[in-house]
């Protein structure tokens, strides 16, 4: 899809707007995916109604800890992201690949290859975006492999199909820094919609052809300059009081010096190994295809299921155990993954400032803490204390 | 310019790369030591059998339905066409369950997968090859590649190391390679039995034992890990250039082709930018622990 370029065209879309906008998607055959409110927290969800948004809550989250309060009840999107991102769908926690039978000496497949569903993701993020755009890369969105059941192959066929209206943060969460990894608050590119929320509706931006085409059915109107201009304020704002800061200049060169950095077992002496940063994170691709088999039936099962490199068995090897055995190497491997190797890899940062491995860390490590204290050991010296971040947590209204 | 392997297309077959492995006949079974065999297969699509290359070097994944997959090297020579050898240390569950099913039963392959040795690197080189134990196998078809272009090359030495006698991987081999002119074959135990008349210890005390032409040597080196460390450190004290030593690793490996993350070390995919590595794009990490 052929994206013109974002700011071109910009709308207004009055509030009573979203219900005919999530109508038409249904109507397209879309599923909608959009922020919904459920276990007290915000979960990217199907909805068939702009009633199902989540609306009326602000978020409150910070190391370890996420929290809805009531809101004004006619503001819809201003909480940050939950634990849910687009991954859930473009890239499954568990997908069938295949299915066979032995006969003779003949693996039969008895499983078609995974059904692609058209997603409309309604109100995901700049971060969010932004991370589709890294998963992008490491799948090879433009790359094309023989079979489906190849681990991108699904990726690269929910993705193609996909369509992204996207929701600019005027209220960052409390562990965001997106800012500083030049991700959001607002959504500058890869978006078919995008919308800003002003007092009675949204501030709409035409970010694609087909999100052209959907405006054209919707009942937009030209925006007026003080619309605009209340758009631009709110985002300059939200920019302004975003929590946490990282210092990008130089990081991923300092990374590359930590291997034996102090620092590592300050963080392992607290981390639990748990692996919720990695199963929270929007980009960590990282998998596992294990197999099963029907006791009765004969049908063998290859599944495909999410994996972290806090688990054990992720880096196991016959014989001598796993090669990260200590909490502490394997801490190392995900922040330098994620700050450092993976630009090597992907040549972008495995990192979009999103802060969902902060907030669902059950005992607080702030990456972006971490980060900034490494690298900066003197020998000698022994650990030294971190250095003081720009921004506060939880500084707007 | 050597004309080698390596010259051609080594992209798996169309599907193999995907989930669903293709079969192969397990034709034949040659016992190599008490827990390692050599498994002779054949894919049950004859047009493959024609088709199937591979680099010296590579490996496969080799499933076992309802079990699971195990990375192995391809242990026969790249001539020989139609039947390929894997030779395997039953260690779990799917090198066990490969066992199990015996000759006449089939296992299912994916691959090749992986970067083999360098081929292109030994115009005019001494060739070192150090080998421990199951580390011999995927040297093997090295070996027999350097055989047939012996005239490349300058001096090729293989030295092999492992527990006891009894634990040689391709015993009779050895011993053919070992009267042959242009190939020094040196063979160490750390156990010794009462017939034993080689050398004794570990595969790097051989070093001793051969003139080390620093500049114009290219080492490959696959055994455990504490041999790679030891063989990597004492050619580059003999001034070999980091550049002509190459190391093949291990890692745990799920999908074999660059996606699953598994086989990870610092930057590098294991079973895409390896399993041979150069010394010199690895020597941030190669002497560090936990990587
Ligand atoms: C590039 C490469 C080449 C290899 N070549 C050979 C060979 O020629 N002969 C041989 O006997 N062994 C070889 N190995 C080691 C072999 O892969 C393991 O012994 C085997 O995976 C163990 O599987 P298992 O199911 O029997 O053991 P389990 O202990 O049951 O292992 C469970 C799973 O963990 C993974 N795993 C465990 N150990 C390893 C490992 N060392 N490497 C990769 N994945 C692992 C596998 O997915 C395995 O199925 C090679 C490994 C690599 C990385
Ligand atoms: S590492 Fe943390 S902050 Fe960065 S993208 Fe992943 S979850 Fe978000
Ligand atoms: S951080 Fe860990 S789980 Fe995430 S992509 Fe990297 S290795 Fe995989
Ligand atoms: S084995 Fe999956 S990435 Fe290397």
């Amino acid at each position: 899809m052929s994206q013109t370029s974002a700011g071109d065209q910009k709308y207004f879309l009055p509030r009573a707007g979203l219900e005919p906008l999530v109508g038409i998607l249904r109507q397209r055959g879309y599923t909608v995916l959009a922020p919904t409110r459920r276990d007290e927290i915000i979960a990217l969800a199907p909805v068939e109604s702009a009633d199902q948004i989540a609306r009326g809550v602000h978020d409150h989250q910070d190391g370890g800890r996420y929290r809805l309060t009531q809101a004004d009840p006619e503001v819809m999107f201003e909480y940050g992201p939950g634990a849910d991102s687009p991954k859930r769908y473009l890239f499954p926690p568990e997908l069938p690949l295949v299915e066979l039978r032995v006969r003779g000496n003949r693996f039969i497949p008895t499983s078609q290859p995974p059904a692609i569903a058209q997603y409309a993701f309604l109100g995901i993020r700049a971060c969010e975006l932004a991370a589709i755009k890294v998963q992008d890369r490491v799948f090879g969105l433009e790359g094309q492999d023989t079979l489906c059941a190849d681990a991108a192959e699904y990726y690269r066929r929910t993705r193609r199909r996909a369509l992204l209206i996207a929701v600019n943060c005027t209220r960052p969460g409390g562990t965001c820094f997106c800012a500083s990894m030049g991700t959001g608050p607002a959504a500058t590119e890869g978006f078919d919609l995008s919308l800003t929320e002003l007092r009675d509706g949204f501030l709409l931006t035409v970010g694609s052809q087909a999100g052209a085409a959907l405006g054209a059915e919707l009942d937009l109107r030209a925006p007026t300059s003080a619309e605009e201009g209340l758009a631009e304020m709110k985002l300059a704002a939200a920019r302004a009081h975003m929590p946490r800061h990282l210092d990008t200049r130089g990081l991923k060169e300092r990374l590359e010096q930590t291997i034996d950095d102090p620092n590592w077992e300050r963080v392992a002496a607290r981390c639990l190994s748990c692996g919720n940063c990695t199963m929270v994170c929007p980009t960590c691709f990282c998998f596992t295809v294990s197999d099963s088999s029907g006791l009765t039936d004969g049908v063998y099962g290859r599944t495909r299921r999410w994996e972290s490199c806090f688990s054990h068995q992720f880096s196991y090897v016959a014989g001598s155990g796993p090669v990260r055995s200590t909490i502490a190497a394997r801490y190392r491997h995900w922040l330098r993954h994620k700050l450092c190797t993976w630009q090597d890899q992907f040549g972008v940062s495995g990192c979009v400032g999103c802060g969902r491995c902060i907030t669902w860390c059950p005992v607080g490590i702030d990456l972006t803490e971490e980060a900034q204290r490494l690298g900066r050991h003197v020998p000698g010296a022994g650990a030294v204390p971190i250095p003081k971040a720009g921004g506060t947590k939880e500084a707007l209204p | 310019m050597i004309q080698h392997v390596a010259d051609m297309d080594y992209r798996p077959p169309p599907g193999m790369g995907g989930w669903l492995p293709v079969e192969a006949t397990i034709v034949n079974i040659q016992p190599e030591n008490f827990n390692t065999r050599t498994f002779t297969l054949r894919f049950v699509d004859e047009s493959l059998c024609e088709s199937y290359r591979f680099e010296p070097g590579q490996f496969n994944m080799l499933f076992v339905p309802g079990v699971g997959e195990a990375a192995i090297s391809i242990s026969s020579s790249p001539y020989q066409i139609g039947a390929l050898d894997h030779t395997i240390r039953m260690v779990g569950a799917v090198t066990r369950g490969i066992d199990r099913i015996g000759v006449g039963g089939i296992v299912g392959v994916r691959g090749p997968f992986g970067r083999g040795w360098p081929l292109h690197k030994l115009a005019g080189k001494d060739v070192i090859i150090v080998g421990g134990g199951i580390g011999l196998a995927p040297l093997r078809p090295l070996i027999h590649w350097l055989l047939r272009h012996r005239e490349q090359c300058r001096r090729v030495v293989l030295l092999y190391g492992c527990r006891s006698p009894e634990d040689r991987l391709y015993a009779a081999e050895l011993e053919a390679w070992s009267g042959r002119s242009d190939l020094d074959v040196l063979v160490t135990v750390d156990n010794a039995d009462e017939h034993w008349t080689g050398p004794v210890g570990v595969v790097t005390n051989l070093l001793r034992r051969i003139k080390v032409n620093a500049e114009q040597t290219v080492v490959f080196v696959c055994g455990p890990r504490v041999l790679n460390r030891a063989a990597a450190w004492n050619f580059l004290q003999l001034h070999v250039p980091p550049a002509q030593v190459y190391v093949s690793l291990e890692r745990n490996m799920n999908c074999g082709f660059g996606r699953c993350g598994h086989c990870q070390y610092g930057k590098h995919f294991v079973c895409r930018d390896g399993p041979v590595f150069c010394f010199a794009d690895i020597a941030d990490i190669f002497a560090k622990e936990e990587i």
